[in-house]
């Protein structure tokens, strides 16, 4: 029980609370700057952020920096210590740290963060002989890699824009009218730099890798492009914080198609993407892993086999490449969960009476709320994709181009067309909530109507009645009858 | 446990040919068991198959928790000593002959006439370096088989301990010679003037290995005398005393 009550005080407490934190002081810090430099300010805009004052710092700092790096960091020891929970293992605790009380602890493995960056960092920076001739690409690969992926965090906003001493401070580090699109430019800039580590390491290995993940990434960018232009569609609109909406306004995914009041609380079914698009949300998750270059579409790393574009890079290079994967897993966290997951919303439970009256009298506090909220969900789908890579198993290569061309990209394409014929028919998005509940309905269906056969009490359990022959060999098939 | 088998025709079950729902139910799984080993305490019963507890974690956590070996279990090489502390070997070579894995070297030498232990001179030969590369060792117990004088055992039910250098791990007299002192009737040893045992005792039946046996539960010396050598490679014949 003692674990049981640490484990849940932590995921209950300690985590929303530091993330809680960390949004309320990027509002104080955002209003802060916004106040002492003037000349930037324009004018008091809730709406269109980003360029009128030096707020977006803040939102670099605390959001980009703290928030995206940290997660990622700590995801380098969560794959490993979430991994061996999975199977039945303890996982890394032996590194410790400090005074003699704090070594008898492991922390969950957390020093294992420190001793996997130092020894990231102070390991010899080797390059082989043959990468000699493109040192510099050599040398771009892992820049390349890191920097698109960390520039995508610059468009995602961790919290709604809140007045603070008079000035709108957004938790956003730019706002541009191309929101959603400059997602998708930069995040297929990414596959230069694995392309390039695999060209200049001059190594056949490192080379497929490269080849493994551009061909991926072309396969995968279409799918990921046309699983959001659902969402495009439904709210006509490619910037992010109007995706979201307002809860107070009641626009974006904050808006309720079917309302209820339970206890003067508001309920009811929020236009959340998940909601509207079903279909959408799966292609985008499948597609957002093959971006991610894990499993189940890990071959451009191949350990197994080729082990991977970042084959011939050693220390803080070969970091490089693997932070910017988990930094890649936390960024689409947060894209999906903007997109699809109703933003920093509820969703229900006094969403709009919290709006109007916390978001009123402290919109410092309500908006380092929904920072926490937008923060527990992306934290909670980084869980998920980490579980999601030590499920299923990875796919041939083969495999993963057929559900690339002939399964996400025809399925995204009548997404697409059925969402837009949808909309055209009722603006109000009911229709296309009522078509997206209807695919998780079936989908919900097919998963709970699957008959598992009872351990230890023959085969008929398993099929309707009769026994299932095709799976028993023959002998024991005969004995059975 | 009710684990899922596949019993379907994956080509005509719609639960397959979606992939989806049948990925969301492996998901269960994995889930299943994250939940169960992340919230509740592990069972750190050694006897892993008994463990019970929701946690379903398997580890033994090695140093903490150690599994009590099989009763068979023999463990490192010991040099048997006599009761005078001297090693019982008397330097025949049998066990470096026989080792399959070459590890053991011997060199002999002879107790001095004038040597205040002059009557232990029943037996003249004795090693004066007796080396084990436990590295090396593959653990056959041949040697022990092969020794006609109940001098080299592997009884301590300990395994070789880890090292930080390669040189640590060859045994010199000083690790080797350990636990208690035996003593057969047929012993030479026992025929020395001055002996307690009477010197007709060898016509009485021989002790096999291992008879009366008392297992070993010694602790290590605290600074176990070794040879070390730190630079270059390491032949076990550098590692001979002194
Ligand atoms: S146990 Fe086998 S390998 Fe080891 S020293 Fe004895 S004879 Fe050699
Ligand atoms: S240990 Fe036994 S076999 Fe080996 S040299 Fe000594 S007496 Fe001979």
């Amino acid at each position: 029980m003692n674990r049981t009550l640490k484990i849940l005080s932590v995921a209950i407490l300690l985590v929303p609370g530091v993330l809680f934190g960390i949004s309320w002081a990027q509002y104080r810090v955002g209003g802060w700057l916004a106040e002492s430099c003037p000349v930037f300010h324009t004018q008091l805009q809730l709406c269109d952020t980003g360029g009128t004052s030096l707020a977006w710092v803040s939102a670099l700092l605390f959001h980009m920096l703290l928030f995206v790096m940290v997660l990622a960091t700590l995801l380098t020891v969560a794959e490993r210590k979430w991994s061996a929970f999975t199977q039945d293992r303890i996982g890394p605790e032996r590194a410790r740290i400090g005074p003699a009380w704090m070594r008898k602890h492991s922390f969950g493995g957390l020093p294992h963060v420190a001793a996997d960056a130092l020894k990231m960092i102070f390991k010899e920076n080797t390059r082989p002989k043959a990468a000699d001739r493109d040192r510099i690409l050599f040398w771009l690969g892992p820049v390349l890699a890191f920097a698109p992926v960390f520039a995508l965090a610059a468009v995602i906003p961790f919290g709604p824009t809140v007045p603070v001493n008079g000035y709108a401070i957004s938790a956003q580090v730019a706002n541009p009218n191309f929101g959603l699109l400059y997602v998708l430019a930069i995040a297929s800039l990414a596959v230069y730099g694995t392309s390039l580590a695999g060209w200049a390491s001059n190594s056949k290995f490192a080379l497929l890798g490269g080849v493994r993940a551009a061909s991926q990434m072309i396969s995968y960018e279409v799918a990921l492009g046309l699983s959001l232009v659902g969402m495009m569609v439904a709210f006509s609109t490619v910037q992010l914080p109007v995706l979201i909406g307002s809860a107070a306004a009641g626009t974006g995914q904050a808006q309720y198609l079917w309302q209820g009041s339970v206890l003067g609380l508001d309920f009811g079914v929020p236009a959340w993407g998940i909601f509207l698009q079903p279909l959408g949300f799966l292609l985008f998750f499948t597609a957002a892993f093959a971006e991610t270059k894990r499993a189940p579409f890990d071959v451009p790393e191949g350990e197994s086999e080729i082990i991977g574009y970042f084959l011939e890079y050693s220390g803080m290079k070969f970091g490089t490449f693997m932070i910017s994967e988990f930094i890649e897993v936390v960024v689409l966290s947060a894209l999906i969960t903007a997109i699809f997951l109703g933003g920093w919303h509820l969703g229900f439970a006094g969403d709009v009476a919290l709006a109007q009256g916390l978001g009123k009298s402290h919109p410092v506090l309500y908006g380092a709320f929904c920072g926490a909220v937008f923060a527990m969900k992306v934290v909670f789908l980084c869980w998920f994709q980490l579980i999601v890579r030590w499920t299923f198993p990875r796919f041939r290569y083969d495999q993963i181009m057929t559900l690339g061309w002939k399964v996400l990209l025809p399925l995204g394409l009548f997404n697409l067309f059925a969402s837009a014929a949808l909309v055209l028919l009722d603006p109000s998005l009911h229709w296309l909530a009522v078509a997206g509940l209807l695919e998780i309905a079936v989908l919900a269906g097919l998963t709970l109507t699957r008959k598992a056969p009872k351990s230890g009490s023959g085969h008929e359990a398993a099929g309707h009645g009769t026994p299932d022959v095709h799976a028993l060999p023959a002998a024991a098939a005969s004995a059975h009858h | 446990m009710a684990y899922y088998q596949a019993t379907k025709d994956p080509t005509t079950d719609i639960r397959e040919r979606t992939y989806v729902p049948e990925l969301l139910h492996g998901l269960a799984v994995t889930i299943r068991h994250f939940m169960r080993n992340l919230f509740f305490p592990r069972d750190t019963n050694t006897d892993v198959l008994n463990r019970t507890g929701t946690s379903q974690i398997t580890t033994v956590s090695y140093p903490e928790e150690q599994v009590t070996y099989p009763p068979g279990y023999r463990g490192l090489h010991r040099l048997v000593p006599r009761e005078d502390g001297k090693p019982r070997c008397v330097a025949c070579y049998l066990c470096a002959t026989i080792c399959p894995a070459q590890c053991i070297h011997i060199e002999a030498g002879e107790y001095e006439t004038t040597d205040a232990s002059a009557d232990s001179r029943v037996i003249e030969k004795y090693p004066t370096s007796f080396v084990i590369d436990e590295l090396r060792c593959i653990v056959c117990g041949l040697c022990v088989e092969a020794c006609p004088k109940d001098a080299i055992r592997m009884d301590t039910g300990r395994h070789t301990p880890s090292e930080y250098t390669r040189s640590g791990f060859v045994w010199d007299i000083p690790r080797l010679l350990e636990g208690p002192p035996v003593n057969h009737p047929s012993d030479p040893w026992l025929k020395r003037p001055g002996s307690e045992r009477p010197a007709h005792a060898h016509l009485e039946k021989h002790a096999r290995i291992g008879e009366g046996l008392v297992p070993l539960k010694l602790p290590r010396p605290a600074h176990p005398v070794r040879t070390e050598v730190t630079s270059g490679p390491v032949p076990v014949t550098k590692f001979l005393r002194d």
